[in-house]
């Protein structure tokens, strides 16, 4: 909840900033429905930003967004060569790590802001860390954690676009999120973020939900209710399948 | 058109899964057999997760076995009394495999101990087919002896005995327990049949006559499979209905056209055939065992 935190504090000191600039931010949709044809899409996070002063400041803004998906946990696991064979040995789990994590911004984030200040506002996919691991040592865990990391990049989960946002005109700006097939479902936040100089100057929160819909939905939740029926029903289909194909292939020949 | 799998959580075109359960549909008709000891590790070399294709190609292998059973059962060239025994030890044993499945994805080990089974397994039928259709092929040539039959049994020494009236046999009833607990532990843990166990067995081991053999061993291949299915969806949760579907219409498909196609080519050089196939399968989880992998880090969801 940290991220979250430190936005309150920030929408609550920004009318006192100097540079009073406000952000206006939305989604092309609220809500995205997993279905079975789902094949991945992108949202497009639009917004605008209204600024007093015009022009010779332009190239010290940078704006920033990023969609962050439902915390999950995560079994990592590390292999050591026994005997010729790759064997899972360490094992760490690592809790409430985001399980989707996408930034757009105008320059690559380490010359938008100091290190500090992109670890305050967790930005960036390096700077994704979880609530708790099962081990005390963060030595120990900070392997596991960037090959937790890397692993969600491969899945395309994880992503970043250094020059994703795209401004049409002095103020207004446009972000394109590729969401894959295969995101979390549950609430994400879409947070927008103004840059001045290296600080945060305004932010705005949006949530966004992905739902999983249609049969999939219901077959995932019978299989976790009602697993025997959902087996037998697997069974009964097989059975099914199986003995009708011998009759209809035996008309046809 | 992209189908989303509810338990294996992945977008897969359904084309592929129609094809990949075709090819397999296809073999198995082509070559008699189930199918299950190919299906799975192919479906773990698309990138399903190890239990979720073990557990979904039991279905297949329900499907595939089922209407030879029924036309068998017909035929009355079924030993229930045989398949009765076989399946309830077969389920029992299924329970067993299952539990071990689950401690081992607890563990985290469930890929390297499903590969590393199936290498042995793959290892030891692809090499013995080879050798056996390899002197087949010689025997035709008239350049090799025929193979010398069984001389003594030692099942016969054994207590407990009960007749199978279908096979005209009278033995120790301890021998089909042992063999059936073997299948559902194989079922469970690699998502197979059994069929390249049970029906040598039967023949070299129990004496079944051949003329039931066949009917016997599907028989308890679909209870055992059904229990499978059954099974791993209560325990491991990693059945997936979507992707059976699939596999299955794909199999049931193909199975046709691998009937057709196998009475065009001689049965040994099928054989042969077969052999190779069950050993490059073999000999590919068997690369990915031993080479050293991309990432020495694996990531699942969840807390085991």
């Amino acid at each position: 909840m940290k991220p979250a935190l430190a936005l309150a504090a920030l929408v609550g000191l920004a009318p006192a900033t100097m540079h009073a600039e406000d952000l206006v931010s939305g989604l092309s949709q609220d809500q995205i429905q997993i279905t079975s044809s789902y094949a991945g899409t992108d949202i497009v996070v639009f917004g605008a930003i209204e600024s007093p002063d015009t022009g010779e400041s332009a190239g010290q803004r940078d704006v920033v967004v990023a969609v962050r998906g439902p915390d999950a946990d995560f079994s990592v696991r590390r292999k050591v060569r026994i005997a010729g064979v790759w064997i899972n040995r360490d094992a760490i789990i690592l809790h409430g790590l985001p399980g989707f994590y996408y930034v757009a911004t105008t320059r690559p984030l380490s010359k938008i802001a100091s290190r500090e200040t992109l670890d305050r506002y967790q930005l960036g996919v390096e700077n994704q860390k979880p609530k708790s691991a099962s081990t005390r040592s963060p030595r120990k865990a900070e392997p596991f954690r960037l090959a937790a990391i890397r692993s969600r990049i491969r899945a395309k989960l994880y992503g970043e676009a250094p020059q994703g946002v795209e401004f049409l005109g002095y103020s207004l700006f446009r972000v394109h999120v590729p969401v894959a097939a295969s995101v979390p479902r549950g609430q994400y936040a879409v947070e927008v973020y103004l840059f001045r100089d290296g600080n945060v100057v305004s932010a705005q929160t949006t949530p966004l939900y992905v739902e999983q819909i249609g049969i999939e939905r219901r077959l995932f939740h019978l299989a976790q209710d009602w697993p025997f029926t959902y087996g037998l029903a697997t069974v009964l289909m097989a059975g099914l399948l199986g003995w009708g194909s011998s009759f209809l292939f035996r008309r046809t020949t | 058109m992209e189908i989303y799998l509810p338990i294996a959580e992945m977008s897969v075109h359904w084309l592929i899964l129609l094809g990949m359960g075709g090819a397999i549909g296809f073999l198995s008709g082509m070559f008699g057999i189930g199918g299950g000891f190919l299906l799975t590790p192919l479906l773990i070399f698309y990138g399903i997760p190890a239990e979720v294709a073990v557990a979904t190609t039991a279905s297949h292998i329900t499907a595939s076995s089922i209407s030879g059973a029924i036309a068998q059962w017909r035929r009355r060239v079924v030993d229930l009394k045989m398949a009765a025994v076989m399946s309830a030890s077969g389920i029992a044993g299924t329970f067993a495999g299952v539990h071990v499945l689950g401690v081992l994805k607890r563990a985290g080990q469930t890929d390297i101990v499903v590969s590393f089974a199936y290498v042995i397994l793959l290892g030891t039928i692809g090499g013995l087919m080879l050798r056996e259709s390899l002197q087949a092929i010689r025997a035709a040539r008239g350049t090799s002896p025929p193979p010398v039959a069984h001389r003594h049994n030692w099942v016969h020494g054994l207590p407990f005995k009960m007749r199978f009236r279908q096979s005209r046999l009278y033995i120790s009833v301890l021998p089909p327990i042992v063999l059936g607990l073997i299948v559902g532990i194989l079922s469970a843990i690699m998502g197979v049949g059994g069929g390249f166990i049970v029906v040598p067995a039967m023949i070299y081991v129990l004496r079944m006559p051949t003329t039931v053999v066949l009917g016997t061993s599907l028989v308890q291949i679909v209870f055992i499979t059904a229990a499978t299915t059954i099974l791993q969806s209560v325990s491991n949760y990693s059945v997936d209905v979507v992707l059976a579907f699939f596999l299955i219409t794909g199999g049931v498909i193909g199975a046709q056209y691998g009937v057709r196609m196998a009475s065009r080519i001689p049965g040994e050089q099928l054989r042969a055939l077969l052999a190779v196939m069950v050993l490059g399968v073999g000999l590919g989880l068997l690369y990915n065992l031993v080479a050293t992998p991309k990432d020495v880090y694996s990531v699942s969801a969840g807390v085991p």
